[in-house]
């Protein structure tokens, strides 16, 4: 095993650590090195999708990446967002807005015990966030909800509130035209 | 007394009658599975259908063929067909209105099954419940459609020339012949085909390439080499994973549908005839010093950690029921890098084995990695636990990409 420097930018901010161990896992990174204990370490084998971070790739499209089962060194020079990227704070780090994602999901009472939250809230944005890029048809709505979000595990059976709750911000924000 | 006389009759009529359906029922049972062993239900069953309803999509590169019904349905399956012309399709391609089968039957293979197991088979489809529903038509480019232009290809092609894998005698040896070469016909895929789709005949059972994945050889100095010994590939046959790793891809049906079904017995007749009589020693892996592997394999090894040891251990170990070791997996040692790099870009669905046995679904890194970094990795997966070279350029592996 070796240490190796990683660079990348977290939540908006450029980060550099000069030692990572090579084999750490993001998770892990983000946890102990970063201070950043909201992404959920659920499964540890990638099905649970609790971790997942959003990845903002160079062509303008986003995507979901599972931290329990990725590397640390996987994300060198990539843009990352965390559950705690989304809310807007204010000077004193304190959330005074929540992103119409979080926002929506607080008044449909969508989670419970909270556990996979994290998780819901990253690809439920990232979704948002590719529509705006490109409006979804309504025929194409449920669908896209579903390889988004199908995937994610939620013990206490949330998934009603949560796919209400994203399809209420998708068509609160006017992303989806009628075909 | 004449009272007495007949109530014997019918007695002993009763219990002939009772014999003679125990024994129909005793056929039937070896038929299913002779069936089994013949895999009969992979193409002709699809998926999530009635079994041997047909309707299985077969991609060739002359176009596509649907298993067919086989049910005892006397409008679309078999129900009309004598003994005689059960026979003349197993092993001649030969349809009841004389027409000929496509060669996706691998009668090429069957064409030396025993009467008796032909016979058993019938009886026990016979046995099924019919399916009354036509399977999806055959959809072939010209000139492949018309059947009467297969009659010079079986004159070529029809019978298989017995090459065998390994040199042997034995009375395990020969059933195990019986077992991989006629009914498990696993020729049929293991081995090379020409330009017209035909056998080659002279490479059998060293491998053949079907839709992009290579059926790696069965030849036994090879399946040493990847470090098979006659345990294990019964073992693999059986539950479909060993230490060499699981099955995937085409050769995943094939567990569930055929090779869990069969006795003990004929799983290591199997390996004792792919491997001979005196199996050579299986090849063991030397560990590799990091500092020696190419320049590749040494960038690769953190691709490795950054995708691939969340799952598989930082030191190939895997992780039990998620995903398999890769130190000692017998993909890695395949010295054509093709399923590595084609289950890399694809990914694995999820797998259910025997038992409870499971793994989960490995993602696709086509889009994720470039090719770069994709070669890198697959270098390091080579010479790390392959005992391979990590030679592979970019280039060979942009090729794989499309081929």
């Amino acid at each position: 095993m070796a240490d190796r420097k990683l660079q990348l930018t977290l939540n908006g901010q450029p980060v550099v650590t000069e030692v990572v161990p090579d084999d750490l896992a993001m998770l892990d990174y983000l946890h102990e090195y970063q201070n950043l204990t909201g992404s959920r370490l659920g499964c540890g084998q990638g099905i649970c999708h609790a971790c997942v971070v959003i990845v903002d790739n160079p062509d303008g499209t986003c995507e979901e990446v599972r931290t329990c089962i990725t590397g640390a060194h996987y994300f060198e020079g990539k843009k990352v967002r965390t559950i705690e990227g989304h809310a807007q704070l204010d000077d004193a780090g304190n959330p005074v807005a929540l992103s119409p994602i979080q926002q929506k999901f607080v008044e449909r009472f969508a989670f419970q015990c909270s556990y996979c939250a994290p998780g819901f809230v990253n690809a439920a944005t990232v979704l948002v966030e590719n529509a705006q890029r490109k409006p979804l048809k309504k025929s194409e709505l449920e669908g896209a909800i579903e390889a988004s979000l199908g995937h994610h595990v939620c013990r206490c059976t949330g998934y009603v509130r949560y796919y209400e709750a994203t399809r209420d911000v998708l068509g609160d924000l006017g992303l989806v035209k009628e075909g | 007394m004449t009272r007495v006389f007949s109530n014997l009759a019918l007695a002993i009529g009763a219990v002939f009658a009772f014999a003679a359906q125990a024994a129909d029922q005793q056929v039937i049972k070896r038929g299913e599975y002779l069936a089994r062993a013949a895999d009969c239900m992979a193409c002709h069953t699809a998926e999530g259908g009635a079994p041997y309803a047909g309707g299985l999509p077969i991609h060739s590169p002359f176009g596509t063929i649907y298993g067919t019904n086989i049910t005892p349905d006397k409008q679309h399956g078999i129900g009309n067909y004598s003994d005689d012309e059960f026979f003349a399709a197993l092993t001649e391609g030969k349809r009841k209105d004389g027409a000929n089968l496509y060669p996706a039957m691998p009668y090429t293979s069957y064409h030396l099954i025993k009467r008796e197991d032909a016979d058993a088979i019938h009886a026990y489809l016979q046995s099924i419940a019919p399916i009354n529903r036509a399977a999806p038509t055959t959809d072939l480019s010209f000139p492949f459609n018309v059947r009467t232009g297969l009659m010079g290809w079986n004159l070529l092609y029809g019978k298989s020339v017995q090459v065998q894998p390994a040199a042997g005698n034995s009375e395990a040896w020969q059933r195990g012949q019986y077992m991989v070469e006629v009914l498990g016909h696993c020729g049929e895929c293991h081995t090379p085909r020409n330009l017209i789709g035909a056998l080659e005949q002279d490479k059998r059972l060293s491998g053949g390439v079907l839709n992009g994945y290579l059926a790696p050889s069965l030849l036994a100095k090879d399946l040493a080499e990847r470090g098979w010994t006659q345990p294990d590939l019964a073992t693999f046959l059986k539950h479909g994973m060993s230490a060499q790793g699981s099955m995937f891809n085409e050769m995943y049906p094939v567990v569930h549908h055929s090779t869990q079904h069969l006795e003990d017995g004929d799983l290591s007749a199997m390996a004792t005839y792919l491997l001979g009589d005196q199996p050579p020693a299986a090849r063991v892996v030397q560990a590799v010093a990091h500092e020696t592997m190419t320049a590749s394999s040494q960038r690769g090894r953190q691709q490795y950690l950054n995708v691939c040891a969340g799952c598989h251990g930082a030191d190939g170990e895997g992780k039990p029921h998620i995903a398999v070791a890769m130190k000692g997996n017998t993909i890695l040692r395949q010295a054509d890098s093709r399923n590595l790099v084609k289950v890399v870009l694809d990914g694995i669905r999820e797998q259910q084995f025997t038992g409870f046995e499971r793994m989960q679904p490995m993602p696709g890194f086509a889009g994720k990695l470039d090719d770069q970094q994709l070669t890198d990795m697959v270098n390091y997966l080579r010479e790390a636990w392959g005992g391979l070279p990590g030679d592979l350029s970019t280039e060979q592996l942009a090729q794989l990409k499309v081929d």
